[in-house]
This record gives C-alpha cells, structure tokens and sequence, in this order.
C-alpha cells in the first residue's frame, strides 16, 4: 500500500475550561484546592487519508469530529500527538516552513454566510489566496486563474465584482469552493459544507465537490453528521463517538455490516422514504459531556451490551473479518 | 366536516414598493387525528402557512383573503381575544428551536403551571399535577426534578421533550411542529419522532408536520403537501407522492436525496434555487428551473389536476392525463 497523504496517531485536544491560576483554586473543607477541568475533545484518534479518497468522518455534536478537522488544517494546536503530511510532520511547524502545507491543504465551511467576508467583492475574495501564495504571478495569470475556477465551480465570472450578499446560500457555496480551489490544493478539508443548503442545492454543491475531486485528483476529509450523504460521497468512513473513532471500514461494507453498536443505532436512526414508521434502535439515556469522560469503552453507558469489561477497559480498534476496523469489546469476543 | 378547513388562503407583507404575496390560494383541510406533512425548501412558505392558522405571521405580514375555518368557525375573521383562547389550548404549537420557546429564568413546573392556568380556573396544585402527567407521557427521566429546573439544566432532545409536553397540557385537538427535531441529532431525532408520532396516535390528535425531510414525511404522516413560492404544488396520500412524484418539483427533490443514487455517481440535481418574493416568475413559478416548461407555463398558473387521489398544479401532468384519456376513448 502507498503512503497515505495525510496521517494522523495519538491525537488528543483539549480545551482548558478552568481559567488562570487564581480562578482554579477553591476552598473546600478547610482546604485551598486546585481544581483543573478540560472538556476532552479528541481522545487519542489515529486516521490515515489516502491520496484520492474521501474519508468521512460522521458523529453527532461533542464528538470532536470538527476539531479533528480544524486539528489537520492547523487551526488548532493539538494537546497530543501528530500530524503528518506527504510523510512530514506539519503539527509542529510554523510561518514561513507551514506555508507551502497551507497552499497544499484547504479548508471548506459549514456557513458560507460566515466564511465570506461581506466587504469583500468575489474577485478580491478569490484574488487574496492567488496573491499570497503566488506573489510572482503576474496580473494577467491571476486573472485567468479566478475566470478559470469561477467556471468550474459555476459562477458566471462577470460577476466578479460583486459581494457575497448578493448571492443565495447554494452559491455562496460555490464561491468557498471556488476560493479553496484557487490555489491548486491538493488536500480539502470540507467541515459539514452542505448542512446549512437546501435539499436541491445539496445535490448541486455535492455534485460540484465530487466533479472537482474527479478532474483535479483532490483528496477529501469530510466532515459530516449525514449519514445518506456519506453512503453516496465517501470512500471510507470513521465513525466518531465521543472523541474516539469507534469504527473504520469502507463505504459500502460500514452500510451493508455495521459492527459497532454504536454504529448500528446512527444507521437505523436515518429517516428512510420507504419507512412507514420510525423503526430505530432505542439508545438509552444522551451522550455524556466531554469534561467527565465515562471510564472504560467511552459508550457504554448507552450500550445494550455492555459489561464490566467495557465499563473499566478501554478498546482499542481491531480488524474484523469484513475488513473493518471497530473498538468494541463486544465484538472482539464474538459476543455480538 | 373537517377539523380544519384553510380556502384559499392569501398571505401578504407589506413592505416598501408594494405587497409581497408569501401564499397564494393555499387549501388544504386536516380531519381529527391526522397527521399532514407540509414540505418544502426554505422560503417556499410552509412556515407562514402553518403560522398564519393562529394568525401569527406577524406585521408587516397579513392575511389578505380566504378562511381558516376551526370546527367551523373562521380563525382568519377572529378577534384577538377569540384567537387566545384557541392559541395554545385548542391548537397548539411546537417550534424548532426549544431554547428560544423556553423563557430561560422561570422553572419548566411555573412555564407549564402558567400556561394551563392562562386557560383553565384551577389551582395551582392541580395545574402542578397536570403537567407532572404530561412529562410523564413524554418520557422524560425523573420528571418530579425536572417541574424544578430551568431550561439550561436540560439537555436538547430533553429541552424538545418538555416543549412537547407543554403542547399536550390542555388536550388540543391539533399539534402544529415547525421543523421541530432540525436542531437536534440524528438519534435524538429519530426518537422525538417517535414520541410524538406516538402520542398523537394514543390521544387522537392532529399534526400538521412542518419539514424539510422527505425521510421524516413519510415515517409520520397519511397526507402530504408540497409548497413552491408560496403555493401548494402538489398534495395527496404521502406514501402516493413519495412513490410516484406527480409534480417535476417534487419528483427533482425526491431524486435529489443521496439515497436514491448508485453511491458515487452524479446526483439529480435541479437548477437554479427557489426564486425570492420580490420577483415571482409568472406563470408556474417553477418553469425556469423545469425541464418541461412550455410557452403555457411562462404566462399562467395550471389549475389542479387529479391524478389517482393526488392533486397536482402542472400543465405537463394535466397533458399527460388528457392524452391517457383520449387513448383510453379511442380503444373503447
């Protein structure tokens, strides 16, 4: 197998919720006591993203899916471990040695009424990136290169001088598109970049990403709470629980032969046209908060089959016959 | 007689420039216990549609012509004295937002207390006793604790629980939900769905059902409608629609969804976006983005047609029955 493009071990983040030294401490008991407290974001993921493929990673809200996303891209700084590009390690790099990292890796929002700067005209929005990153370029190579990706993403390049809120959502969109395109990235991290879109713009906007994944050779980290999305776009898919993946496998086999139990519910939990009647598994009680994570398998709590084993020990991801990868105790025993 | 009878119902803003029309000739009727999905992308109008029952839509919004005929009686003619005893009581609402529904400094137990106290002389023990009930109905863990708690205490899909539960205090008769799990998690989704698919079976209530969701419309409703630019396109049985779209909107929205795809390939996609208030095509306001326009469509509305026990507002689909008719003469 070939290197893959972007690898990821060990990462963890976590954010401080305790403050400065003074707010930490507390007088309990006759006592000065310090008190630490940190909602676990990321607890110790590894992932590799091959060149060419879209890795999905699906999760509800808390699981940490958007900031491993912002992790990768350099938005965050990790709390632990590491982050390779192209076999470098780019976690630890800053100015002038993360830049040609920048140019290669581009990132993609959930809210393109957010991610445009509304002072801004299209053309200077998609001039900016050019211009930073190819500062040798002459006026006349910038310009053909904004016309070049304003038409493959579908906006018409008159309309360059316009500004963002004279557009709808869907295009919008585009234009984000457009501007993570602009500088030939190799490697797109798109974080729920059809969530705020409706149904038939959607189909648009999913369109456009997979036509630009085809003709640019582009690899896609795809961050998204759609499962039905996921069936259709994506290559292999991680499922996030808890800030820990809780199950790895290609597209197809994770829909035909979910393991985790985990897993399982989120998939019978997608509203399906042919159902007369919600039909889910029943998941007892909400995910737990980030800031006291549950000892053992971080699921177990909601799990119908968990036991002792599960409640103290952590598990870790192990190949299944399908080829899969799952971190449940449950089905390294042959329990389920 | 129905329930609820909407006839043709008009609902304008008034803004600068003139009147903006947000629904045109709406008609639809919901019979005690049903439960009615109304479905379309943002800005076709099913919210002012589902508000303006209870004459919500706030100004510069009005309702300009038509009935909304509650039992009987005209909601649209009503006083606003008349209308707050039905708000609430008789119909009542769930929104898609619990946090902005709920006042974030009073208790769940004095929300709920208020709220059946505005519409029924009883103590304030007894209102207590009723609203311990209906937590009880919606499931929700140690429901004696939570009369005690204020809404940041609750988690989301709790948060939507208790709002559930207060649209239950006063027995309605109807359940209007704007999007009311679009905030929330697939799985926590998937079970305040459940819930209250099930409790307006076990009380015999009707639900008029809000949603983008194509998936959730047919898990929980009989009927459906599809609303575009402010009118009702298409409206029928929904396992009907959702199996044999009559209307190219809806068919493209049904097709549009991931899950009718092979995995990788091109998705169906319609052009262009849902046009704004201030400049509604004429004619059939789908016909830019339809693949059968015709010169018909570009300068005025189709009427309904029936197709099997779907109404459907298309000349394509009136032409195609008129020729299945004529066929059907000419081999008799």
């Amino acid at each position: 197998m070939t290197s893959p493009l972007v690898s990821i071990r060990g990462l963890e983040k976590r954010f401080d919720l305790s403050g400065n030294l003074l707010e930490q401490i507390t007088f309990e008991g006759g006592r000065f006591r310090r008190k630490q407290e940190a909602v676990h974001a990321i607890n110790g993921v590894d992932l590799d993203v091959q060149r060419g493929e879209a890795l999905c990673v699906v999760g509800e809200s808390g699981c940490g899916k958007s900031t491993v996303a912002r992790t990768v891209m350099g938005l965050l700084s990790p709390s632990g471990g590491e982050i390779h590009y192209d076999g470098q390690r780019i976690d630890n790099l800053d100015g002038k040695d993360a830049l040609p990292y920048r140019r290669k890796m581009q990132m993609i929002f959930q809210n393109p009424y957010a991610s445009l700067n509304p002072r801004m005209t299209i053309q200077q929005t998609l001039e900016e990136p050019i211009r930073f990153h190819h500062p040798d370029w002459s006026d006349i190579e910038v310009r053909d290169k904004i016309h070049e990706v304003m038409h493959s993403v579908g906006i018409d390049p008159d309309w360059g001088s316009r500004f963002g809120h004279e557009f709808s959502g869907g295009q919008r969109q585009r234009i984000a598109i457009a501007r993570a395109l602009a500088v030939d990235p190799e490697f797109i991290v798109a974080d729920e970049p059809i969530s705020a879109l409706d149904v038939s713009i959607q189909a648009q906007v999913l369109n456009l990403l997979m036509d630009a994944q085809e003709s640019r050779g582009l690899t896609y980290l795809f961050i998204t709470h759609d499962l039905a999305v996921v069936e259709h776009f994506g290559t292999r898919v991680a499922v996030m629980y808890l800030g820990r993946v809780c199950e790895l496998a290609d597209t197809a086999t994770l829909f035909a032969t979910p393991r985790h139990p985990y897993t399982q519910a989120l998939l019978s939990a997608i509203p399906k046209l042919e159902d007369d009647r919600p039909n889910h598994i029943r998941l007892q009680g909400e995910v737990p908060t980030p800031v006291n994570l549950p000892s053992g398998c971080v699921f177990h709590g909601r799990c119908p089959y968990a036991n002792e084993r599960c409640r103290a020990e952590v598990p870790e991801l192990i190949a299944t016959d399908e080829g899969a990868r799952v971190a449940c105790h449950a089905v390294e025993e042959g329990r389920l | 007689m129905a329930l609820l009878e909407v006839k043709n119902l008009d609902a304008r803003f008034a803004v600068r420039g003139g009147d903006l029309t947000a629904l045109r000739g709406i008609s639809f009727s919901l019979d005690k216990g049903e439960r009615l999905g109304l479905v379309g992308e943002s800005g076709a109008g099913k919210s002012v549609a589902a508000f303006s029952i209870l004459n919500l839509i706030a100004k510069p919004g009005y309702i300009a012509d038509g009935q909304i005929l509650f039992e009987g009686r005209d909601l649209a003619a009503m006083s606003e004295r008349e209308l707050r005893g039905i708000r609430g009581n008789r119909i009542a609402m769930i929104f898609q937002d619990p946090m902005m529904t709920l006042n974030p400094v009073l208790t769940i137990g004095t929300q709920m207390v208020e709220a059946i106290q505005a519409h029924r002389k009883i103590s304030k023990k007894e209102a207590r006793a009723i609203a311990l009930d209906r937590l009880q109905k919606v499931q929700i863990p140690s429901p004696e604790k939570r009369l005690d708690q204020y809404p940041h205490e609750l988690s989301g899909g709790m948060r939507q629980r208790v709002i559930i539960a207060i649209a239950l205090l006063l027995d309605p008769e109807i359940i209007i939900a704007d999007e009311p799990t679009t905030a929330l998690d697939v799985t926590i989704q998937a079970e305040i769905m459940d819930l209250l698919l099930n409790l307006c079976e076990q009380e015999n209530v009707a639900l008029m059902l809000i949603t983008h969701d194509l998936g959730v419309v047919s898990q929980v409703t009989q009927r459906m409608l599809v609303m575009y630019s402010g009118r009702i396109i298409e409206q029928g049985p929904t396992r009907e629609i959702i199996n044999d779209a009559q209307h190219p909107y809806t068919q493209g929205l049904i097709n549009a969804l991931p899950q009718m795809g092979e995995p990788g390939d091109r998705l169906f996609q319609i052009p262009g976006a849902m046009p704004s208030l201030k400049n509604v095509p004429k004619g059939c306001p789908f016909h830019p983005r339809c693949r059968f326009a015709t010169e018909q469509c570009k300068h005025s509305m189709p009427e309904y047609v029936r197709s099997g026990n779907v109404d459907v507002a298309c000349y394509e689909v009136a032409n195609l029955i008129e020729q299945e008719r004529q066929m059907q003469e000419a081999e008799s």
